[in-house]
């Protein structure tokens, strides 16, 4: 896997700043303390709720703007460009334990956060005209980053886990514009698959 | 490096239309198939002519065969270049001018596409670069590349022979590409608008259905290979600056997830550069300028770029912009011959401009405009420009505005320091000046610089122009006088104040000064006497204007002057007079602006003494008000006096209404028409007479009339009365009972009034008189017979219908007495044995009877009869009855309803042996008569009540009419009287009945009708 754009890393160090931050993150050993920079709201499962809907209900019209931005042969062949084909999209186990379910849930967001932020780099360049896209990215990667925050505010408070390992999806930097273009399409499309999944799951 | 030389000698390709090389000297342009030799990457493509096959012989006369060596191939694939490195090993001297021959294969080896020789001076242990740009992707296929060289030099040309062919290099990009998912390439390519691209499509199956498709179009295909498809796009033109999706699919129904694009990023041409020019503010620094064109940078690959060149100097200069750039200026250079040189990815455009810098001056815009000695008609404007070294004498345009408009326009020869003097100004007017300058070899004007100012007060030119209105009452004179605000050019600033002097002209000595401070333009003076003179002045800041003299008449001596109509033109309103037998200065004409009801808003207009005529144009004149003109003469001792009086519209218009129009004398054959109320003055013009329209059911017109077709279409008569002062009108010769509809509408030059509303008429019938005559007697003698009938009501009552008639006054017994006995026909009451009683059943609300009030017929309808049969019949055997009537079968009919029956008290039950007692009349009465005596008022409502019905009307029988103490009251409702059951020689009524009676009838009186 290869390193992530410099936009997505700084991002990822702020919310993971700690000592030893940039280090691999592995699962929080269970005697390990953990503690919060700020106290965790008392209905933080609420709120993840909530932004998970609130996710599922513009997942589908960012992925609109996205490849109608695109142009052609983007919106003719949804299911060819756009396909939820992404192989190394972290897993999610709706039956499991609910400490489980939110270490999964950390691990997407975190997948996602990284892949918009890629997503909303290449548009810049790719497609400077389309400011409702942007527009609408900057939101979603907002509520993300929220939402990365709650969970991981909840699995520190209740179930102490301070550091969970998160994988990336793949850097488009040194992609070709059709790639960057078709790669972020297929993110999207995955995006919105997995949030309706994970907004029925909590 | 020595001369390098290209000779392409052969060119062969699946793709033949791509691979070609071509150029210029002067906006060349780089296409793909071309070949760069030499370690610059410049673009150096040139046409050589291909030379034939010599052998290379030495300058020492020993044939040496110079073979290419250590030929190393590398890719540029993005460029799609192929880059060709190689040494010559035994070179037989130092430096030796070589020939070299490249040939590249395409797929196979014997496949070549391309041939090409290349000149140049080889050096020892010189390493040698030439590259070759393919047309197809690198990727696409692979290439094989094999080199040979001789000597070149032209003394040797007998010995020259070609070395022996390198090994092929095998260049294949394909095998970098593993065995993934099938690709596309070039990947991003840019390109000129216009050229061709081709694309292929490499997989690692063989796939022979991939369709590839730009903006939905299909692109044609080749198959290269068995896993290679080649697309060819032609003449590709711009669309977005960043760049347009090209995708490829090899099954449109297999989802793979795979399918491949790419982005062809389309450049638009290089233009040549327009407008390209260089100018000095300052001789220090030259700003150019030029209009760049299209802009063919595109978003990944921006390339188009300039620079400057200078020919004297050697100097060249890149421009960070598109459309300017600076250049310094050197101390001691004076001629410059630029070159401005565009470029882009593809092209290279160049113009030249020499020029003298002293002729591309632009001055800077001057500065410090100031205005000096700045009179009430003359100021002095000055200012300076920026120093130009030794180029210090400049021209200057001044220009002078005045009420937004260029009033004057003057050129100046100027040093740095600059004036101008402005003369035959207006005192008290604000001017804006501004000045630019050029250098004294014109190139261009600098910005304006400017500034306002405004020259001083003066007193005003011109005395006010006064007009007056006078009216004289007893000895007095109320003058009113009204002037005209000075024009701005008149007044030379603003007025102050009004001066009004008086003086009486009988009375030198009596004179007064009144001060009206501005704004007014009017005042209203009361004099003693009429014969004044009246001086008045304007004053501002500077002074008092002259004195506008006028004398009011002692006498007025102004006859009554008859007024005269005049006509309004679209210029204005027409009039004209006959001058006065004396001498006069002038003439003035007046009139009111507004309404004069209303409120006089007095105009004048003055003119010259030989005036005889004049058009009075006002913008407060309007369509369809009349207004009143007076013409005066001003004598030389300035006094007016009346000459004439007009009146007229400046546009006449047609009457908005119609005149209330009277119906009188109206008889068989005619009626008249009058509207004398109308006022003719006050209407929007002229009146000039009226127009009578008549319409009805005939065809044709009274005399006097003639056919008319109103705006409506309808067609009606129509009668003309052109003396405006005729307010009625008769129409005559009409048809008795007709009806008409008539209108009467005014008339003025600019048409008639509305056609609307008609009014209705109708002429007298011929017979109503003689048929008055008939019905007004019969009227009157059917009313006298009423009153006579209602006066002898009873007595006709009596006669005519009786309540009961008498039989033996009945016609039935006239008619039966010719034949029979009286005594037959009448049937007597001891002859008539009673076969049956009438039962009356009482209500019980009969008894709460007011005494004295009259029951209505349907009360008594609830009272309620049966029968009982005296006489032994089938019938009666049923059962008695609850009432007992004697029914009389000669007026069975007219008695049908038992309800007429008055009540008869009667016993609760029939009594005992009531079959026996029936059988005689006269036990019948004596077994009732207890009853009837013992129950008056006790008998129940509702309770039986037994009645005897006669057919034999009683010989007392009164009239309803009659008083009740005089006469027996008996059943109100019917037509038989009620009677008791007597004996047969009793039918006469007897006191004791009548007691009876009357107790009965108290019992309950509603029961009894008058």
């Amino acid at each position: 896997m290869k390193v992530l754009a410099a936009g997505v890393v700084p991002l990822l160090l702020v919310l993971h700043w700690k000592h030893g931050a940039g280090s691999p993150l592995p699962i929080t050993p269970v005697n390990a303390t953990c503690v919060t920079r700020h106290p965790c709201h008392s209905n933080l499962m609420s709120q993840i709720r909530n932004q998970l809907v609130q996710l599922n209900s513009s997942a589908n019209a960012l992925f609109i703007l996205y490849y109608t931005a695109q142009g052609e042969p983007f919106p003719s062949n949804l299911d060819k460009l756009c396909g939820p084909n992404v192989t190394d999209f972290p897993p999610f186990h709706p039956n499991g334990t609910e400490k489980a379910r939110l270490v999964e849930l950390y691990r997407i967001i975190a997948y996602l956060g990284a892949s918009l932020g890629n997503i909303t780099r290449d548009q810049r360049t790719l497609n400077p005209h389309a400011v409702g896209l942007h527009g609408k990215l900057n939101a979603t990667a907002d509520t993300l980053r929220g939402l990365l925050s709650n969970v991981h505010c909840r699995l520190c408070s209740k179930y102490h886990v301070a550091r969970v390992e998160v994988a990336y999806g793949p850097d488009t930097s040194d992609k070709d514009v059709f790639q960057k273009k078709k790669m972020g399409c297929q993110l999207l499309g995955k995006y919105k698959q997995v949030i309706a999944l994970l907004a029925q799951a909590f | 490096m020595g001369r390098q030389t290209h000779n392409r000698l052969v060119q062969r390709s699946s793709i033949s239309a791509q691979t070609r090389a071509s150029g210029s000297s002067h906006g060349e342009q780089r296409t793909p198939g071309r070949t760069h030799g030499g370690v610059s990457e410049e673009w150096l493509v040139r046409h050589l002519r291909p030379r034939g096959d010599r052998h290379f012989v030495s300058r020492f006369g020993l044939s040496v065969s110079s073979e290419p060596l250590s030929l190393n191939v590398s890719i540029s694939s993005a460029q799609q270049r192929l880059h060709l490195q190689w040494s010559v090993h035994n070179l037989t001297h130092p430096e030796l001018k070589m020939a070299f021959q490249i040939e590249i294969s395409r797929i196979k080896k014997s496949n070549v596409i391309w041939v090409e020789n290349y000149s140049t001076t080889v050096q020892q242990n010189q390493t040698l670069h030439w590259t070759w740009e393919s047309e197809l992707p690198l990727e696409c296929a692979t290439h094989f590349v094999r080199i040979r060289g001789k000597e070149d030099d032209t003394w040797a040309a007998q010995q020259r022979v070609w070395s022996s062919w390198s090994s092929w290099v095998k260049v294949d990009a394909q095998s970098l590409l593993g065995q993934g998912p099938p690709h596309i390439f070039p990947i991003d390519k840019l390109v000129e608008e216009g050229s061709n691209v081709t694309i292929c499509y490499v997989s690692r199956h063989n796939e022979s259905n991939v369709s590839c498709l730009l903006h939905g179009q299909r692109i044609p295909r080749e198959q290269l290979d068995t896993h290679v498809s080649v697309f060819t796009l032609t003449n590709v033109s711009f669309i977005s600056t960043w760049g347009s999706n090209l995708y490829c699919e090899n099954d449109p129904d297999i989802i793979t997830g795979a399918e491949p694009g790419t982005v062809l990023f389309v450049s638009k041409v290089l233009e040549e550069p327009k407008g390209f020019s260089c100018e000095t503010r300052d001789f220090g620094t030259l700003n150019c300028t030029w209009d760049p064109g299209s802009d063919t940078d595109v978003w990944k690959y921006p390339s188009q770029r300039y620079a400057l060149f200078e020919s004297f100097s050697g100097k060249k200069k890149s421009c960070e912009q598109k459309n300017w750039c600076t250049w310094q200026v050197a101390q001691d250079s004076q001629m410059y011959n630029f070159t401005l040189i565009a470029e882009n990815y593809f092209r290279k455009r160049s113009v030249n401009l020499l020029f003298n810098l002293a002729h591309r001056v632009h001055p800077m815009t001057p500065f410090n405009v100031l205005f000096e000695s700045v009179s009430t008609t003359n100021a002095t404007m000055t200012w300076k420009v920026h120093s130009l070294g030794n180029f210090s004498t400049f021209l200057c345009q001044v220009e002078l505005h005045g009420e937004g408009r260029a009033i004057q326009q003057h050129n100046a020869s100027s040093q740095v320091d600059g004036q101008y003097f402005f003369s035959g100004l207006a005192p008290a007017t604000e001017y804006a000046a501004r000045v630019r300058c050029a250098a004294k070899h014109f190139w261009k004007w600098s910005e304006w610089a400017g500034q306002n100012f405004s020259t001083l007060q003066a007193a005003p030119s011109k005395a006010p122009d006064v007009w007056r209105s006078v009216r004289s009452t007893l000895g007095s004179c109320n003058v009113t006088l009204f002037w005209k605000p000075l024009s701005k050019s008149q007044a030379h600033g603003e007025v102050l104040f009004y001066s009004v002097a008086t003086e009486n002209q009988d009375r030198l000595s009596s004179s007064k000064l009144f001060s009206i401070p501005a704004p007014a333009n009017g005042t209203e003076l009361s004099l003693d006497g009429c014969s004044h003179q009246i001086r008045v002045t304007a004053s501002n800041g500077a002074g008092a204007s002259p004195e506008s003299v006028m004398v009011i008449a002692g006498d007025p001596g102004n006859p009554e002057v008859k007024e005269e109509r005049i006509r309004g033109t679209e210029d204005g309103v027409s009039m004209s007079w006959k001058p006065p037998a004396g001498d006069v200065i002038g003439y003035v004409v007046d009139w009111c602006d507004g309404p004069q009801e209303l409120s006089c808003d007095l105009q004048w207009e003055n003119l010259g003494p030989n005036a005889t005529s004049t058009v009075i144009s006002s913008d407060a004149f309007r369509p369809g008000v009349r207004y009143n003109f007076r013409i005066y003469g001003i004598s030389p001792e300035r006094t007016a006096y009346l000459l004439a009086r007009k009146t007229g519209y400046s546009q006449e218009l047609a009457p908005a209404n119609n005149p209330r129009v009277y119906i009188s004398n109206l008889t068989l054959h005619s009626f008249t028409l009058s509207w004398t109320d109308y006022a003719t003055d006050s209407q929007p013009g002229f009146i000039q007479g009226y127009r009578v329209y008549l319409r009805s059911k005939e065809e044709q017109c009274p005399p006097g009339f003639t056919k008319a077709v109103l705006p409506d279409n309808s067609v009606c008569c129509k009668h003309d009365i052109d003396n405006p002062e005729q307010k009625t009108f008769v129409v005559e010769n009409l048809q008795p009972g007709s009806f008409y509809e008539f209108l009467v509408t005014p008339r003025t030059r600019a048409g008639e009034g509305p056609a609307h509303p008609f009014g209705k008429v109708t002429t007298r019938e011929q017979h109503a008189h003689a048929l008055i005559r008939i019905i007004l007697p019969m009227v009157f003698l059917l009313l006298l017979l009423t009153v006579l009938c209602y006066v002898k009501s009873q007595w006709m009552k009596e006669t005519c219908y009786p309540d009961i008639p008498d039989p033996y006054k009945s016609s039935v017994l006239s008619l039966l007495k010719p034949k029979e006995n009286a005594h037959l026909t009448i049937m007597s009451a001891h002859d008539c044995i009673p076969d049956k009683l009438e039962v009356v059943n009482k209500p019980e609300g009969i008894k709460a009877q007011f005494p004295g009030a009259r029951k209505s017929l349907a009360e008594t309808d609830c009272t309620k009869h049966d029968y009982i049969y005296l006489l032994p019949t089938e019938k009666s055997s049923a059962g008695p009855g609850p009432g007992i009537c004697f029914e009389n079968l000669t007026y069975n009919q007219a008695a049908p309803d038992a309800g007429f029956c008055g009540p008869v008290p009667a016993p609760h039950t029939a009594p005992p042996g009531l079959g026996d007692l029936l059988t005689a009349p006269g036990n019948l009465l004596r077994s009732l008569e207890p009853s009837y005596m013992n129950s008056p008022g006790e008998t129940p409502a509702g309770e039986t009540t037994l009645n005897y019905v006669s057919q034999v009307a009683s010989p007392t029988s009164g009239h309803k009419d009659s008083p009740p103490t005089n006469s027996l009251e008996l059943a109100p409702c019917s037509e038989y009287r009620m009677q008791m059951a007597v004996p047969l020689g009793l039918a006469s009524p007897s006191p004791n009945e009548n007691r009876s009676l009357s107790s009965m009838s108290l019992l309950d009186p509603g029961e009894h009708r008058g």
